[in-house]
């Protein structure tokens, strides 16, 4: 019995604005706080998936679609769908429970990630995490 | 006929384990209790300990076994399985119904999965992962 709800684990968001979207685990609670009595981890997540991008394209083009809209969310474990996949991106000292209180600390946050996350599909590893789930 | 039979006994010793599973054992049963049973791993770590302590032996074993009906949708079937997967916790199949299942754990609602997460006296989960 092994525990999976780990940092860096991908999971897909099954409920929210959120559902379908492919997320990284970037700090789990298992426990929950005081406000939260239930298992829950903040998740990092892409909010805008990449665009194909093929090799025919224009640096332009390829620039233009190779943009990632990233979100930070607050999740319960029930409202999460884990996957055997993993994404190790360093994301804790970007994010943090505190960045998620302020809308500017948020903005801040995600505009890091997005970054991270715009490296990290540009080198083309993790190619699931940065394709759409069809549903 | 003689596969027939063999199913027919070890069927009633799986009913068996379960029952003592279910006097002296840990156990939580229906689909989102054993979902936030897989998910959570604090019960096992603390017995482990535990255990650890008593025995002074370390236990690697899968100490977890989920049982899952036959007539469980296979959406959540695939889902439980996935899931236990990623827990290395073993999966049951249990051949009968829910309302099977519920009789042999001694309720009288049905059951559709469960999650035994200590086995007590039985040692259903010694002797199930060479059935599955």
């Amino acid at each position: 019995m092994v525990k999976f709800l780990k940092p860096n684990k991908a999971v897909i968001l099954l409920q929210g604005r959120f559902a379908g979207r492919k997320a990284v685990i970037v700090r789990s609670f298992d426990d929950g706080t005081r406000d939260r009595p239930y298992g829950h981890c903040l998740v990092s997540g892409i909010s805008k998936y990449p665009a194909k991008v093929i090799k025919k394209d224009s640096a332009k083009k390829t620039a233009k679609n190779s943009r990632v809209k990233a979100f930070m969310k607050v999740v319960n474990y029930s409202h999460l769908m884990p996957t055997r996949y993993t994404l190790d991106v360093d994301l804790k000292d970007v994010v943090s429970p505190d960045s998620l209180v302020t809308k500017d600390k948020k903005v801040t946050a995600a505009k890091e990630i997005k970054k991270r996350f715009e490296e990290r599909f540009k080198t083309g590893k993790n190619r699931w995490f940065f394709s759409k789930l069809r549903f | 006929m003689v596969a027939a039979k063999k199913t027919k006994k070890t069927h009633e010793s799986i009913n068996n384990r379960l029952a003592l599973v279910m006097k002296s054992g840990r156990y939580t049963l229906g689909y989102k209790t054993v979902l936030k049973s897989l998910r959570n791993s604090k019960d096992l770590e603390e017995m482990n300990l535990l255990l650890v302590f008593k025995s002074k032996t370390l236990i690697g074993e899968v100490r977890k076994l989920v049982i899952i009906a036959n007539n469980c949708p296979p959406l959540r079937k695939s889902e439980i399985e996935y899931y236990a997967m990623l827990a290395k916790v073993g999966v049951h199949h249990y051949n009968g119904n829910n309302v099977d299942l519920g009789t042999a754990c001694g309720k009288y609602f049905r059951v559709c999965c469960l999650s035994i997460i200590d086995p007590g006296d039985s040692d259903i989960i010694k002797s199930m992962p060479s059935d599955h």
